[in-house]
């Protein structure tokens, strides 16, 4: 089945330029309806407010509450466990990547990524676009 | 007075008693007593003031050095030029950068927006904008210089704090970490390694894909683990 590109994608950063140059690498890939959260907390609220996200692009490092804790939250929620979720760090200790891989992420990327890395996670998460 | 001046004192004026030639052979006997303690009480107090004289001064010269080796370590220079001029050059380093990655983002925006209908108008959007984006490049100039600075009053404490240290035979003490350190250890990673990620993208991508188990992660992988 094909990937719907109208679908809304959550970016979850706290810097406001990551979640900036995300948008745009999403546009190019054709995915225009971008919605943003600074941290987990926000991005959990958004989710479970009834948007129905096809995908959530989350950084680790957060405060309150960090992309991992995030991650364990939406696989432990019945309605939102089923939400693709990528993870973005820019460190990437084996330790962690498997935690997250535990937690249920559907992929993992190192910071700092291209358009062609991030096209091709998705890809392998949502299918070929 | 010292203590011995003040037993000699004593010690003179019993001679003086003595000398006055009293007929009283007890009172004779209670000098004599007094005589003795006061020639014990010389001793004692003479080797006393000798050895506490001497750790006086071990004392004294140690706090003067160590008064010399904070002054070296020239402390209000410390607190309140260098950091507060490292600090002020860091956040002008990210207001920089920010500044910077704003103008190009909004240029690169703009230009992916732009209608191509008239390609020598098209054309002529692209090569400003693209000028524009070179100029905004200078700020990694700027930026090299501040940080520059910044390692320079880095390097500058950290010379002085070792010396101090190795001088005063000063040991790490213990502290404890405060409750918002102890989350963001359990909870944060560090964020970029030194010499690139600890494990490169291809080697993610095999754990996702399956071609790499867990199991099969090598003995570095698995160390850090446990560390």
């Amino acid at each position: 089945m094909a990937v719907d590109t109208n679908m809304p994608v959550l970016v979850v950063d706290d810097y406001k330029t990551m979640c900036r140059i995300m948008r745009n690498l999403l546009k190019q890939l054709g995915f225009d309806n971008v919605d943003e959260a600074a941290d987990g907390a926000e991005a959990l609220e958004k989710m479970q407010s009834g948007k129905n996200f096809g995908l959530v692009i989350s950084d680790w490092n957060m405060e309150p509450m960090t992309g991992f804790e995030l991650l364990k939250q939406v696989r432990a929620d019945e309605k939102l466990k089923g939400t693709p979720f990528i993870m973005i760090t820019a460190e990437s200790k084996t330790e962690n990547v498997i935690a997250a891989k535990r937690a249920g992420v559907n992929n993992y990327i190192v910071k700092p990524f291209n358009a062609t890395t991030l096209k091709a996670k998705m890809a392998s998460v949502l299918g070929d676009f | 007075m010292p203590a011995f001046d003040v037993a000699n004192k004593i010690r003179d004026a019993l001679d003086d008693i003595k000398a006055a030639d009293l007929d009283d052979p007890r009172l004779m006997e209670v000098l004599g007593l007094a005589e003795n303690l006061v020639d014990t009480m010389k001793l004692f107090f003479g080797s006393m003031d000798h050895s506490l004289l001497s750790e006086f001064k071990h004392i004294g010269s140690y706090i003067s050095r160590t008064r010399d080796e904070i002054a070296a370590l020239r402390p209000n220079d410390i607190h309140g030029s260098r950091i507060p001029t490292a600090g002020a050059e860091l956040e002008a380093v990210v207001n920089d950068t920010e500044r910077a990655t704003e103008s190009i983002m909004t240029l690169a925006e703009d230009i992916m927006s732009t209608e191509a209908t008239d390609l020598e108008t098209y054309k002529m959007q692209v090569d400003t904008a693209m000028m524009n984006m070179i100029e905004a490049c200078s700020f990694q100039d700027i930026t090299g210089q501040r940080v520059s600075k910044v390692v320079a009053t880095l390097t500058h404490i950290e010379e002085r704090v070792s010396r101090f240290s190795e001088v005063m035979g000063v040991m790490d003490a213990e502290t404890p970490m405060t409750d918002k350190e102890k989350w963001q250890a359990e909870n944060l990673l560090n964020g970029p390694q030194i010499h690139g990620p600890a494990t490169g993208q291809d080697a993610i991508d095999a754990l996702f894909d399956g071609e790499t188990s867990e199991a099969a992660l090598g003995q570095d992988d698995i160390d850090s683990m446990f560390d």
